[in-house]
């Protein structure tokens, strides 16, 4: 019931009015609005923009797991150095990140001195999104990288020796010994890096682009935040959180499929 | 897996059925205080600058009420309109509340207990009551006055060979001038913040009064706005020209105004700043990093002939009390204690805030106050102040797509009209 309760009495005030319609009950008009406004269909957007990028996310904390296994110089090092950001709070990050991303920060001194020019990573609306994403993988990919190491060590190390004996290249042996090795920790690190991916990022936008510019890196939380907090829109909010939470409903039901569906190939 | 399936939609067909009932506020929720507390909320507080203002106000309030103990509850100002929308609807919020004025107010007036039986004997003394007031109700007692003012680098206009005490009058001597400084200095013409969209509400009501008439003005704060006005796009397309023209910072749309903006100000890497005259962003901030004389203040220059600048300032900061509360006039009291003078002179003194009492003597406090102080009375409430929270959000929004230049000054204009028409 505690659980279930609350999700209900959100569902429920998403039927009724804000303002001075408060309390009445006004159908489907919160959802007629939402599909009307143009900032809540970008924060969906986002959300589909996540999904194609999810393969990133996943294939970079893959990669730098498999360098670390195949024991590259100074591996012991790397292992701590990727791990780190994973213990920084979001907040923490961003406030980096602003200053390294500043247009007149670090990185645009650097750019514009190999004659690249500045790129205005948090002010370009085309840019700003994948800046933030780009981020939230830095920050948190430590942790995949873990699960990957702890997927590695099931690996059989006579089969990449035998790979090596038969003179496969680095990109052979990723390919057809240690991928196939790990498809199921690949699996459950897809399914966490998505969830993290949908659900965690508020504090990073909220310290580097506040949904901005132009509304570019809204997602649906922060569209909730800013109905419920600085609109007064209580009621919009709790209809935002339920597309929300049916977008997730699906999306859950979907890995559990893939999951399912991993198990039965073993 | 088709079990699950058929679990998960009964739940949500259980809840649409039950959906529509309740509200997502709960404006009939008693007051959960004890008898003789009073729970202030603000943001101000916690700060050191405001110790001794609350120290003064506590101490008034319990000459008149010495069984009643007052708790300050300071947040943090960001979580502020979030975590205190979050109280009210749930009905367990603060008994005194601190509120910007304008828009984060009007929208919870239905929550807030009207005061104009309370501060009848404050009217006179306090200034900036109409950025606190909805349908001619009055919600909270101003405890500072905010505006706009254009502050200038007066050792930046010297270095340029101008003359810091005769600023442009005109837009076209103003853009002349500021030519004149950036090839002297470097320096641009704006230090320009806009990475919230909160740029575009200050340069609105910074040079808003020297692009209307008196009479669109006068109008526009009535609530009879004409988007469609010549002058109201100039507005607009002057805030796109002065991006194309490389008068301000560049990135502005990634340029903070709380404190980058501020700061480029400071680092003479910019000679003007539409600031504030509340305890952010102001001549006292600025005089730790200038000198004090240093810093100008001067009115907007005319952009379009018949305009007549003026200083636009409202209430800005003041105490409201929730419906909700148990006694109406013990909490009126505190308001009232509040915005005593006594409260208000050390706010003015210790933060530096320009404050609502027309009695508090500023007259040690450096020539950009003076200045400032002198235009209150012929001052104008801001532009930007009389737009609801929706109109003003989405502005910030489309005034960042003028500057990327993805949307047009027409399209903009018309897209805030329907806006403002939906209220």
């Amino acid at each position: 019931m505690l659980r279930l309760w609350p999700l209900g009495l959100g569902v429920n005030f998403s039927f009724t009015g804000d303002g001075e319609h408060n309390g009445a009950t006004v159908g489907f008009d919160n959802y007629a609005e939402l599909i009307d406004d143009p900032l809540f269909r970008t924060a969906l957007r986002n959300v589909g923009l996540l999904v194609l990028l999810l393969p990133v996310a996943v294939a970079i904390p893959g990669l730098l797991a498999t360098f670390i296994y195949l024991r590259v110089p100074g591996h012991r090092i790397f292992r701590s150095v990727y791990f780190f950001p994973a213990v920084l709070s979001p907040v923490i990050v961003g406030a980096i990140f602003n200053l390294l991303l500043a247009f007149d920060g670090p990185l645009n001194a650097v750019l514009g001195g190999s004659g690249l020019g500045p790129v205005d990573w948090l002010g370009d609306p085309d840019v700003a999104m994948f800046t933030v994403v780009g981020v939230h993988i830095w920050a948190t990919s430590g942790m995949a990288l873990v699960v990957f190491l702890a997927g590695f060590s099931t690996l059989d190390p006579a089969l990449l020796d035998a790979a090596r004996v038969d003179g496969a290249s680095l990109a052979r042996m990723i390919w057809h010994v240690i991928i196939p090795g790990v498809s199921r920790t690949i699996q459950f690190v897809v399914v966490t890096t998505m969830i993290g991916m949908l659900t965690s990022m508020f504090g990073l936008l909220y310290v580097m682009t506040s949904g901005g510019p132009e509304g570019s890196t809204y997602l649906p939380e922060y569209y909730i935040w800013v109905q419920q907090g600085q609109m007064s829109r209580p009621a919009l909010a709790s209809a935002a959180s339920t597309v929300l939470f049916l977008v997730m409903l699906v999306v859950g039901l979907l890995q559990v499929g893939l999951l399912r569906r991993a198990g039965r190939e073993d | 897996m088709k079990q699950r399936t058929l679990w998960s939609a009964s739940l949500v067909a259980g809840l649409v059925v039950l959906a529509g009932c309740g509200s997502a506020s709960d404006p009939d929720a008693a007051s959960g205080d004890s008898q003789g507390k009073l729970v202030v909320w603000d943001w101000k507080s916690g700060d050191a600058t405001a110790s001794s203002y609350v120290k003064k106000a506590k101490a008034d309030f319990a000459k008149r009420h010495p069984g009643v103990t007052v708790e300050f509850v300071a947040q943090p100002f960001e979580q502020y309109y979030t975590l205190l929308g979050a109280a009210i609807q749930a009905g367990k919020g603060p008994d005194v509340m601190l509120f910007n004025g304008g828009g984060q107010l009007r929208d919870r007036a239905d929550s807030l207990l009207p005061l104009d039986e309370y501060v009848r004997d404050d009217r006179k003394r306090l200034a900036g009551w109409e950025a606190f007031t909805k349908d001619g109700k009055t919600y909270a007692a101003p405890v500072t006055l905010q505006g706009h003012p254009i502050y200038y680098n007066k050792s930046l206009y010297r270095k340029a060979g101008l003359d810091p005490e005769q600023p442009a009058t005109s837009w076209d001597e103003f853009v002349a001038d500021c030519r004149t400084i950036t090839k002297a200095t470097g320096a641009r013409c704006f230090a320009q913040g806009n990475k919230e969209g909160i740029g575009i509400q200050f340069f609105l009501s910074g040079l808003g009064s020297g692009v209307l008439s008196p009479k669109e003005y006068d109008d526009w704060i009535a609530g009879r706005r004409d988007w469609s006005s010549p002058a109201v796009k100039r507005v607009f397309s002057l805030w796109k020209e002065a991006d194309d023209k490389g008068l301000n910072n560049d990135g502005a749309n990634s340029t903070a105004m709380f404190n980058d903006a501020f700061a480029v100000f400071q680092s003479n890497k910019a000679a003007h700043v539409i600031g504030l005259m509340s305890d952010v962003g102001h001549w006292k901030d600025f005089a730790e990093f200038l000198d004090a004389d240093d810093v100008g203040v001067m009115k907007s220059p005319v952009v379009t002939a018949g305009a007549t600048p003026r200083l636009p300032y409202d209430g800005g900061i003041g105490y409201a009390v929730a419906k909700r509360t148990k006694d109406p006039k013990v909490a009126a009291d505190l308001v009232r204690s509040l915005s005593s003078t006594d409260a208000l002179k050390s706010f003015h003194t210790d933060a530096g805030a320009i404050a609502a009492d027309r009695t508090v003597d500023v007259s040690s406090a450096g020539p950009a106050v003076a200045t400032i102080v002198s235009e209150i009375d012929r001052g104008k409430p801001a532009l930007h102040v009389a737009l609801s929270s929706k109109t003003v959000d989405l502005m910030g929004r489309l005034s960042q797509q003028l500057l990327s230049g993805s949307v047009t000054v027409d399209s903009a204009v018309e897209q805030l009209a329907a806006s403002d028409r939906a209220g």
